[in-house]
């Protein structure tokens, strides 16, 4: 069990930076998520975490061992791939004593450890078959059983959840969420998936081009997103996005229609500078139907998808595409006007040229 | 009849000419050798061959007789099994470093060398050999049917360990792997069909070369296929002979090849690893 921290990493591929400049702090028992859009370096970083990749720049610690110049073999980090790769030519019994033999247990000590293991992923019964004799759940499970039976300082997860089902993925998720409330290990786990990361988090690192956009806890990384990226990538369906302007204590859309100011967090109209360049950021389970709020504006259903426990609206407002959750008993169809209103105080505004947000 | 039935059916026909005349090419001049091997001696040279006769053990008997040729095959049995072993444990993981990281130049230069008329390399290697007196000797044959026997190898393992997923390895390095317990411990039990197949070409190979056997070698040393040149030209060929002792000469690499034959084939087209 250790914390983990990075220091000014840089890592190349020849010429191409993947990540230009990184610094994370990841404390002993955490469970951190790295979540971020295909391609902007979470395997890398992953990778250069295990030992796997060579870093470029900066410095890397394990607990207080800087370990930069120390072999994948030397860390004592166990690692779960996106492909599982388990050893074809082992047993499932065989794959997960491996490690252990590499460090030099005794066979009684192995044997122990292999059976907890199996008992706690559920696999005690084909500890005798071979990979290729498992399902696509099995595998992943034996590919978790062969990490934990290490005991290691950190476990590495690279989309482990993303060969499986959608089921099946909601169930593992859950269960490698109780796993590391009861391993109490540090766990860094990667993924493209933002509803992994809020569900399984107790931090979501949020990474574009190499770069962290923010870090926090999956609350904090919802409500208060840092900038327009994170905002967008974070929630699904992901936020509405308002070009507005910024007077006379109203934020006037596009189209001339204007929202009063209260939408806005704490008093966030007097610190928008000239009140220009403006986006408005409403998420779609805040825009409230109220009939009776003078301010609602009316907007016309193109679109709606039920999804049981509630139903998507898509709709045009100031010409841009918009949705909204609403209740199912509000039964909409297209055509049909609602009057929508951005819930008060839960909008959130961000300057259009940087994407930073205001507050 | 659809369309994907018949071209089916002309791909299946197509198989079997193609069949035929590669056995053909094959099995007539083995057929050939085998019966003649069984003829008298003057029936071997008859024109048109004859398929009908008694059959013989007399060029058998003669080849016992006139020659130590169970001493050359021995010979050749010493040279050919040490050269590929040696060719598997130098190219074994020369195949695996080439194939793990990507420096495949090395291999590109074993295969030229192999690739080169072996009277290249005659003169030199006498020179050297005789500098260090070990012609005549079994190393001296032993080491440079390893440039036979080696490149064979790690051209055929190279795909091999290709196929292997990269992630693999790199479980097996996090797991606590020195790049050697890799390769013995994950790699190599791995691409066993590859070894088997490797193996089995590397020895054929060596036991059908003679360039090298009939400078280096002594009459003590002569390996059986150099050996066999001896019927040859010596005032008249005794093609009976020849024959008795090219059929005795076949069979080890013949009764190899069957004995694996089910791992040449799935080793030869793959396939053994995923999964
Ligand atoms: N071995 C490599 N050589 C060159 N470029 C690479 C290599 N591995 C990854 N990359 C590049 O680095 C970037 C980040 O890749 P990766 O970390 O796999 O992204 P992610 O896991 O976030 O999808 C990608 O643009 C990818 O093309
Ligand atoms: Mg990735």
């Amino acid at each position: 069990m250790a914390s983990l921290s990075m220091r000014k990493l840089v890592k190349k591929y020849g010429d191409f930076t993947v990540i230009p400049d990184l610094d994370l702090e990841i404390p002993d028992h955490e469970f951190v998520v790295l979540v971020g859009p295909s391609g902007c370096g979470k395997s890398t970083l992953l990778r250069v975490l295990a030992g796997l990749e060579s870093i470029n720049g900066g410095d890397l610690f394990i607990g207080d061992q800087r370990v930069n110049d120390v072999p994948a073999a030397k860390r004592d980090i166990a690692m779960v791939f996106q492909d599982y790769a388990l050893y074809p030519h082992m047993t499932v019994r065989q794959n997960m004593a491996f490690s252990l033999e590499m460090r030099g247990m005794t066979r009684e000590e192995i044997a122990g450890r292999v059976e907890r293991a199996a008992g706690l992923l559920h696999i005690g019964d084909f500890l005798d078959r071979r990979p290729k004799q498992l399902s696509g759940g099995q595998r992943q499970r034996v590919a978790m059983g062969r990490a934990i039976v290490r005991n290691p300082k950190v476990f590495l997860f690279d989309e482990p959840l993303s060969n499986l089902d959608a089921k099946l993925r909601a169930q593992v998720r859950a269960e490698i969420k109780a796993l590391s409330q009861q391993l109490r290990t540090t766990m860094v786990f990667v993924t493209h998936d933002q509803v992994e990361a809020m569900t399984m988090a107790d931090r979501i690192v949020v990474m574009k081009s190499g770069v962290i956009q923010q870090v926090g806890t999956p609350e904090e990384v919802y409500e208060t997103p840092n900038n327009l990226f994170v905002a967008g990538f974070i929630g699904s369906p992901a936020m509405n996005f308002l070009p507005v302007t910024l007077g006379d204590g109203r934020a006037r859309l596009a189209d001339g229609r204007a929202l009063p100011a209260e939408i806005l967090g704490s008093g966030l109209a007097p610190s928008a500078g000239s009140g220009e360049g403006l986006v408005l950021g409403v998420r779609p389970e805040h825009f409230a139907v109220a009939p009776n709020d003078a301010d609602a504006l009316p907007v016309t259903v193109d679109l709606v998808e039920p999804l049981g426990s509630d139903t998507l609206v898509h709709f045009k407002l100031a010409e841009t595409d918009a949705i909204a959750r609403v209740s199912p008993d509000l039964r909409p169809k297209p055509g049909d006007t609602l009057p929508l209103i951005p819930v008060r105080g839960k909008a959130l505004l961000f300057e259009q040229e940087s994407g930073r947000a205001i507050r | 009849m659809s369309a994907i039935a018949s071209s089916d059916r002309l791909t299946a026909w197509l198989n079997a000419v193609l069949l035929f005349f590669a056995g053909c090419v094959v099995m007539i001049p083995t057929l050939w050798m085998v019966l003649s091997s069984f003829k008298q001696s003057f029936e071997v040279t008859a024109y048109p061959p004859t398929l009908f006769f008694t059959p013989t053990l007399e060029n058998y008997v003669s080849l016992s007789e006139t020659t130590p040729f169970l001493h050359y095959a021995f010979n050749s049995m010493v040279v050919t099994t040490a050269s590929t072993l040696l060719g598997l444990i130098l190219g074994a993981p020369a195949a695996f470093v080439a194939s793990w990281t990507r420096i495949t130049w090395p291999a590109v230069v074993t295969l030229v060398a192999r690739m080169a008329p072996g009277t290249l390399f005659l003169l030199p290697w006498y020179v050297m050999f005789r500098q260090v007196d070990m012609i005549g000797s079994y190393w001296a044959l032993i080491l440079t049917h390893a440039v036979i026997t080696m490149p064979i190898v790690i051209w055929v393992l190279l795909p091999f360990f290709d196929n292997i997923p990269r992630s693999v390895y790199e479980a097996a390095q996090v797991d606590g792997c020195s790049p050697f317990r890799v390769f013995w411990r994950i790699a190599l039990p791995l691409v066993t069909s590859g070894l088997a197949v490797s193996a089995i070409l590397a020895f054929v190979f060596s036991w059908n070369y003679f360039l090298f056997a009939l400078v280096l070698s002594n009459s003590d040393t002569k390996t059986l296929i150099a050996a066999s040149f001896n019927f040859i030209g010596e005032g008249s060929t005794n093609w009976g002979a020849l024959m008795a002792a090219a059929t005795l000469i076949a069979l080890p690499p013949l009764v190899l090849a069957v004995i694996v034959q089910r791992w040449l084939i799935s080793g030869l087209t793959l396939g053994a690893v995923k999964g």
